[in-house]
Parts: structure tokens; sequence; C-alpha cells
């Protein structure tokens, strides 16, 4: 039991998916404009891990080498496409949010990653434990990302459709640039160099 | 069968039995959401419609155009335009009061940068279609009433261009029809 | 003619794949100070990107629309990708040994490159034509290559330059990103 929550805990700082392991940048860094969408890509990309790294851990012994590749990704295409279709039935305002960038969670490192590094060697429970370490770590990074950026791009916050507030001088005249594209890159580096700077990341 | 021969196939059977798991779950799950999603895209269009025209009964589609009742009476029209603004298609909602004048338009969607073109949604800029006449929607400093977005001058004149162009296209259909 | 003009400069340069949709990031800040390794990179990503438009073009067409299965795209489409990416290897491993060992692992992992699946999702979600896909992924490939081109040059003038120890490597990557992304930016409304 032990083991559960220590593979758990190392997921979401010593392993974060983003800013440790630096994997998975291309839906992060499209989807953190708002809080709300960043949430979104989150509960996916939880889905996905959770179902494939329990499969794959579940399997992992009948699988043949040979196949073991192509099943993965079988396997990581179901539950997007699952988590695809859902999304567009019951949250369709996130869903086109999110647009291409949820698809393309099955080429998101992260997970394939998972699954051939940890899932495919080991039990069940403790997979499962990972993935979750993992999907919280992948949340915080991408809640830390988008706080700036919408807080800071578009002078206010709001969750869900409820605007909780906005900004006295930011409300009027927002950094734009935040929520654009370049925008992205540069709350990106800064957080990175934040990160190392306090420690937590080892310099290159 | 042979050791050596079952060694051979399994991986395919393998590979099948997972392809055939995988298909099963993404139909059945298709299978529970279909109806919901062809639902909305009709729920999103009512909604429009519905807050365009405050007094619609219900509505029917002919050829492209929306045809409003009220108890009835036929009370407005509308249909869809699109335009090219600075970030790519602009899809708006238009409403016709009659056939020579606009009830208001609704922006669908849009991907104009936001805080510049984007405010192209805000109702301040649509507000200055309502009640202009189909034949003159154009931006004030093109000799109308419609003030452009200060800086997105390209978002600004997309919309009214799309609105003007689908507008008259669509009046004319709609004298036909008669 | 317009409107081809249109996807293709839109998807090069206006929403260029790395600096305005964050595709195919992961080589673009793997991307090595050699200009020819960054060439051969980008035109192995455009093969790709072009044959798996068209391969799932078909797809779509004659198989997945004509029998009401369009949920199955994702699931085919990554395996046609990544089908098409073990062909390919073999084929340069067969025929160009030394185009092989230069691009080394980063052939393998253009299956996982968003910027492959990327193209095929736009172009089913966009409805064009099995030419408007071709160009489409022209123009994608090509704007991600320029970028990756662009980059490897302005690595070599990196590693002299004396950068801040905790932005090193990827972070100021980043930052070029940014800068590049900036400048493209001017570019829309030109279509």
């Amino acid at each position: 039991m032990g083991r559960f929550w220590k593979e758990l805990t190392k997921g979401v700082v010593i392993s974060n998916p983003l800013f440790i392991l630096a994997l998975g940048f291309c839906p992060a860094l499209a989807v953190s404009t708002s809080v709300d969408n960043a949430i979104g890509m989150s509960v996916g990309v939880t889905f996905v891990l959770l179902g494939s790294n329990l499969i794959v851990a579940a399997i992992r012994r009948a699988v043949p080498n040979i196949v073991r590749i192509p099943v993965f990704i079988v396997v990581i295409a179901t539950f997007v496409t699952v988590v695809n279709l859902l999304f567009h039935a019951f949250v369709p305002a996130i869903y086109e949010a999110l647009g291409i960038y949820l698809p393309l969670i099955v080429v998101n490192c992260i997970i394939l990653g998972r699954a051939e590094a940890f899932a495919s060697k080991n039990p069940v429970l403790v997979s499962i434990a990972d993935a979750l370490g993992i999907s919280i770590g992948y949340l915080l990074a991408l809640l830390t990302i988008s706080f700036i950026r919408e807080l800071l791009g578009t002078g206010g916050l709001s969750l869900f459709g409820h605007e909780l507030f906005t900004l006295p001088v930011l409300g009027e005249d927002p950094m734009t640039l935040l929520i654009l594209p370049p925008g992205a890159f540069l709350v990106m580096a800064l957080l990175l160099a934040l990160f190392r700077k306090l420690g937590v990341m080892k310099c290159e | 069968m042979k050791l050596s021969q079952w060694k051979g196939i399994y991986p395919v059977i393998f590979i099948t039995l997972v392809a055939f798991v995988s298909v099963a779950l993404v139909a059945w799950t298709d299978s529970i959401t279909k109806a919901q999603i062809e639902n909305q895209q009709e729920q999103k269009i009512q909604s429009m419609l519905k807050e365009m025209f405050p007094d619609m009964s219900r509505y029917t589609l002919e050829d492209d155009i929306y045809i409003i009742y009220s108890d009835g009476a036929e009370v407005g029209y509308a249909f869809l335009a699109v335009g090219k603004g600075y970030g790519g298609k602009i899809s708006i909602l238009v409403g016709l009061e009659d056939e020579d004048t606009i009830k208001g338009i609704t922006i669908i969607s849009q991907s104009e940068t936001p805080g510049l073109g984007g405010r192209i949604a805000e109702s301040a800029f649509a507000d200055a279609f309502a009640g202009v006449n189909v034949n003159d929607v154009a931006l004030r400093q093109e000799g109308g009433q419609i003030d452009g977005i200060t800086g997105a001058t390209i978002s600004s004149r997309a919309v009214v261009e799309a609105v003007r162009t689908t507008a008259m296209e669509k009046v004319k259909a709609l004298k036909e029809r008669r | 003619m317009n409107n081809l003009i249109a996807i293709f400069l839109g998807l090069a340069i206006i929403n260029n794949f790395i600096v305005a949709k964050f595709l195919g990031l992961c080589p673009f800040f793997g991307v090595s100070k050699k200009l020819g390794n960054a060439l051969s990179m980008g035109l192995a990503v455009i093969l790709v990107m072009l044959i798996a438009s068209v391969a799932t073009w078909i797809i779509n067409h004659y198989i997945l629309i004509p029998f009401g299965v369009e949920y199955m795209d994702i699931i085919m489409y990554i395996l046609v990708i990544a089908a098409l990416v073990q062909m390919i290897e073999l084929f340069i491993k067969r025929t160009n040994l030394i185009l092989y060992n230069a691009l080394g692992i980063y052939l393998p992992l253009i299956t996982t490159n968003c910027a492959v699946l990327g193209i095929t999702l736009i172009n089913a979600g966009e409805g064009y034509t099995l030419l408007e896909s071709s160009i489409a992924a022209l123009g994608g490939g090509l704007g991600f290559t320029l970028i990756l081109i662009i980059m490897s040059g302005i690595r070599e003038k990196l590693e002299i330059a004396d950068t801040p120890r905790v932005m090193r490597g990827l972070p100021v990557a980043m930052l070029i990103g940014m800068l590049l992304g900036l400048t493209f930016f001017g570019f829309g409304g030109i279509v």
C-alpha cells in the first residue's frame, strides 16, 4: 500500500510530466488559454491515462512482444475516442474549446511513455497510482500556466461560465499577448526558468 | 497444434482480440452519445433564434432560410452568413425583421484576435446592425452607420461584408418565394 | 485557386504548425544545429504528412463515412500513420543508410508527432477535398520545416551566446519560439 502512495506522489512533483519530464507540450501550450480549458483537458488526460495504464498493466503478461506497441496504441486510441465522444455529447462547450487537441491526446508522449515505461512492467494497482499521480501533476502544471495566462491576459478569471473576479487595472487593458500563442511560449519559458532557479529542476 | 505453431499465431489472435474489444467499446460509446450529439446542433440554432426573436413560437427551414413564426404569423427570417476574418472563418446568424430590415446579428463562431477583432462578439458591435436597411449595411467610414471596432478594421469589415452580401442574396430569394 | 493559396499560406505561415498551433514541438526543441539534419527531418515529416493525408482521406471517404463509422477515425488514423512511418523507415534504411543514421531516433518518433495526426484531423474537420488536403499537408509541412531550419541556424549562435544558466536549453528555445510566433503573427490578414 505504501508503494501506491509513493508512486502517486512521485507523479505530482518529482516526475511532473510537464515541468520535469518535459512531455506533452503540444496540447498543454494550446489549451492553457483559460482555466476552464485546462481543467477540461486534464480530465480528458486523466481518463485516458487511467484507462490505458489499467488495461496495459492488466494484460502485460499476455501481450506478445512483437505486437506490444500496436496494442498499446490501439488501447490508448480507444480510450481517447471514448473520451472524445463523451465530451462531445455531454460538455460540448469544452469539446469545442479543446478542438483537435482532445483527440491529439493519443499521440501525447506522456500516455504512451507511461504505458511503455511503467504500466507494462508493474502490477495494476501501482500502475493506477502512477496514472493518478501523473494526472494530478499534469493538472497542477496546466492550472499554473492557464491561471497566469487567463488572469493577466484577460484581466480576470471565470470558471465554467461564472465570472469570479476582474482585476482593477488589467481588467480594462489586459496583457493580451499572454493568451495568444506566443504568450504560451513566454509563460512556459519563464516558469521553467523559475523552477530551475528554485532548485526544483536541474539546469542543463 | 504444435507449440511452435501456436506461438506463431498467438500474436495475431491477441491483436485481433484487442481490436475487437476496442471497436466494440467505441461503437457502444457512439451509440449512447449519438442522439445527444445530433440534438446539440439543432438546440444551438434554436436557442440563438429564440434570443433574437423572443416571441418565436416555432420556425421552419426553407432553402437555407429560417422562417420565424409567432402564433401562425411570419414575424421574421434568419440565415447563416460566413465571413473571412483576420484569423479565419466568422460564422454569423443574421436575423431579418422583414424583407428590408435587419433585426440583429449573432456571432456564432470566430477566431479573431482576443481583445481586438474578438470584440466583434460584443453586443456593442452587434447592436449597431439592428434596424439597418439591408442595402445600407456598411461601416461608418464607408458611408454606413455601423461603427467598426477600433484597431480591428479587418474583422469588422469582414462581418459587415458578409452580412450585407448574404442578406441581399437572401432577400432576393425571399422576394422570389412570394 | 485562391482557395488553395489561402489554405497553403494559412497553414504554412499564419497558422504555422509550430509557433501558432504548437504541433510538432518535440523535434523543434530537439533539432540540431546542423542545417542538413533539420532539413532531412523536415522533409521526412512533410513526406509522412502528405502520404498520411492522402491515406486518411481515402479511409475517411470510402470507409468511415459510407459505413457511418466516423468515430473510428482516431484509431484508424493513428494506425495508418504508425504503419506508414514503419514503411518509410524501412525504405530509408535500405536506400540511404547515411540519412537513416543521421535521423536516428527521430524517425520513429514522427509517429507521435502531433503535426502528422494534427493535419489529418484538420483535413477531416474542415472537410477538405483530396486536393485541398494535400495542399494543406504541404503547407503545414513546409511551415514546420521552415521553423526547424530557422531554429537550427539560431541554435548555432545560441551555443556561443552567454545565456543565463536557468534559461539555457529549453526555456530560451521557447523564447525564440515566442519571437518567431510574434513575427509570423504579422502575416495575418494576407489572405
